[in-house]
């Protein structure tokens, strides 16, 4: 079957039935081409909304989609390995901001830092523990992971709120670097080091085994307990630097932090075309995908539509991706 | 010999749970009438009520192996739909926010079905676009109901304990349960979670009837979610949120394993009347609110636990070791 120059629909068919291997290149060739033109009229839209461009706006985009970016990197390591998603991270965001406000009021701020990165790494690493070593289901430890955090965190803090001593966080970690946002720097650190972790390790290797067949990654030896703990670590990790700038940026912890983070991340994930099955995905990709979101949201609510818009708008394009995946890997 | 089946059988499991949960409760409320009450007893049905349809619903696409995140988002979206449009007509609001749960779950099987996708990934979609549709109808606000005499009526005391509310979630359990014991049905519902591939070559019919489960599932989240927000006589796109744990836990306590392929209507009946009874009786033993939290929470860890592939595997190797290092 000779190569035709247009991409008809009745040929692409035709290739469906005599030779399934082309038919599946065709499609991923479609979907890629797709999502690029995709991306670019996106961007064009976006450009070209007035005031965009302006200072403001961009400033606060950077800011806002990074709270959510790093829990973003995080669930990013965890769908990669297999499992999915965390119902989790969110209620993580809110927890690790409280647990360093408080750390940081008793020990001072360099200890506050180190112990709720420790904490969200912990937390979340023994529920990796537990998916990995038992292979318990994944969404229903972490929905109870979920039911358990908020459960605690009302027994400890019957008030609500957690206040920062003044004095605790210096000010200079408020601020902006060359008028860059310190929270987007932050950001950007975290995509650079999981994908070094991802594409530069060994452990990275041996994650994107694991997701693509749990089976083959043990028959060659592969520890999976190890790796999916891992993945959780590290998800934990990154997420606690959200909750950690959000309890510094506002002085004060919550467990209203990170409400729906779950939900924003696993969409900046799936928009980034990390596949929801595992074993295929990038950091860059999920902080591309972030921005993406991102970049709708402001242009939608600067042409004028209510925030509301942007929830269904989100909504909308994780549906899409999830479908136009499934078509692209061919299934 | 078909006694001892049932008694030791995993179908009495629940029920067990549920006797359990009741003795502990009577225990420590200590004989001073707090919690086996008449007004107890209202409450847990009406919590019964609110979480026992959804749970029915996840719990069948559960039993085949899929599992509907998106009955979150249908129980906000389905509530907001029906007190925008039944103001004047509470039927007509009723119905059409039944239809679109059905609408809604025919649409997500058939992309699931068609598409062989992974019914997390597809209902994921599913939920966010529910909840944005939500947040869209109602312009992020709580929206009042102002049909007070509907509210009213839906949890008027009947008989002492029940309302029409919890009436409705118990005659759809007893339909279930009627169809699961006398039809094809639910046989062949067990045999797609089991094996789909061995059920299709035994001629079940895996795809109508795994669309037609996503649309039950539908149907039910809409349903309890239009009777909340009518008897709360309010709406708000996201005040709804925190059903999935609930749901969930109460399937898995109503004998719905993990792995598909087992569970049974009664069951996770027993499995919502536990969560509820312990949510109503910690209430009336004046324990405070989060520790309903944890004890679900647990229990869903503990049962995911134990429904691990590789516990028994683990467990051996842990012991090995344990005897490795004492013995030396």
């Amino acid at each position: 079957m000779t190569e035709r120059s247009s991409g008809r629909a009745d040929s692409a068919v035709a290739a469906v039935a005599t030779d399934p291997l082309r038919a599946r290149f065709h499609r991923a060739r479609v979907f890629s081409w797709m999502q690029a033109v995709g991306i670019v009229a996106l961007l064009a839209v976006t450009l070209g909304t007035p005031g965009f461009l302006a200072g403001p706006s961009i400033l606060s985009l950077l800011t806002t989609v990074s709270f959510i970016g790093c829990v973003a990197i995080g669930m990013t390591l965890i769908t990669i390995s297999g499992n999915i998603m965390s119902f989790a991270l969110g209620a993580t965001v809110g927890a690790t901001a409280m647990v360093f406000i408080l750390a940081s009021n008793w020990l001072g701020f360099g200890p506050g830092l180190l112990v709720g990165l420790l904490f969200g790494s912990l937390l979340t690493g023994l529920q990796g523990l537990l998916i990995g070593w038992v292979r318990a289901n994944p969404i229903i430890v972490s929905i109870a992971a979920l039911a358990l955090i908020y459960g605690v965190a009302q027994a400890f803090a019957e008030k609500g709120t957690i206040y920062a001593e003044a004095g605790t966080v210096p000010a200079s970690v408020k601020g902006k670097i060359a008028g860059v946002p310190i929270e987007f720097i932050v950001f950007l650190l975290a995509t650079f080091i999981a994908q070094f972790i991802l594409s530069a390790t060994r452990f990275g290797r041996n994650l994107f085994m694991v997701g693509s067949s749990f089976r083959a990654a043990e028959a060659v030896g592969v520890s999976t307990w190890r790796t999916v703990t891992g993945a959780y670590v590290w998800a934990g990790f990154f997420t606690s630097l959200s909750g950690i700038m959000l309890a510094i940026r506002y002085d004060s912890a919550n467990m209203d932090y990170g409400v729906a983070y779950d939900y924003d991340a696993i969409a900046a994930v799936l928009v980034g075309g990390t596949a929801i099955g595992g074993g295929d995905g990038s950091a860059l990709r999920t902080f591309a995908g972030g921005m993406v979101i991102a970049a709708v949201q402001v242009m939608l609510l600067l042409r004028g539509l209510r925030q509301e818009w942007q929830y269904l708008a989100a909504g909308l394009i994780v549906l899409a991706v999830i479908i136009l995946q499934a078509r692209g890997s061919g299934r | 010999m078909k006694l001892r089946h049932h008694l030791d059988g995993s179908h009495s499991r629940p029920f067990a749970a549920l006797v359990a949960c009741i003795v502990l409760l009577a225990v420590v409320d200590g004989g001073q009438g707090r919690f086996l009450s008449a007004a107890t007893a209202y409450s847990t049905l009406q919590i019964f009520a609110t979480i026992s349809l959804v749970t029915l619903g996840l719990g069948l696409t559960m039993m085949i192996r899929e599992f509907d995140l998106s009955v979150v988002g249908m129980y906000g979206m389905a509530g907001c739909i029906a007190v925008l449009s039944g103001t004047q007509h509470p039927w007509l609001g009723l119905w059409f926010a039944l239809a679109i749960g059905v609408a809604a779950g025919i649409a997500q099987g058939f992309i699931i079905v068609r598409l062989s996708l992974s019914s997390v990934g597809v209902t994921l979609g599913g939920l966010l676009v529910f909840v944005g549709i939500a947040f869209v109808l109602t312009e992020s606000r709580s929206l009042p109901y102002d049909n007070l005499s509907v509210a009213l009526t839906l949890n008027e005391r009947i008989g002492g304990i029940f309302s029409i509310r919890s009436a409705v979630a118990l005659v759809f359990f007893a339909g279930a349960a009627a169809v699961f014991a006398w039809t094809r049905l639910g046989r062949d519902i067990i045999a797609i979670g089991s094996d789909r591939r061995a059920a299709m070559t035994a001629g079940v019919k895996v795809d109508p009837l795994v669309i037609g489960i996503f649309a039950f599932s539908g149907f039910c989240a809409a349903l309890s979610g239009v009777l909340l927000s009518y008897s709360l006589a309010s709406a708000s796109p996201a005040g709804l949120s925190d059903v999935i744990a609930p749901a969930a836990a109460g399937a898995i306590l109503g004998g719905v394993s993990l792995g598909g392929g087992s569970g049974r209507p009664l069951g996770i009946a027993a499995g919502a009347l536990t969560l509820a009874v312990l949510r109503s009786g910690l209430n009336a033993v004046g324990a405070p609110p989060f520790v309903n939290d944890i004890t679900m929470g647990a229990v869903l860890l503990g049962v995911a636990v134990l429904d691990g592939p590789y516990l028994t595997r683990r467990l051996i190797v842990a012991r090995q070791w344990l005897h490795r290092a004492t013995g030396t």
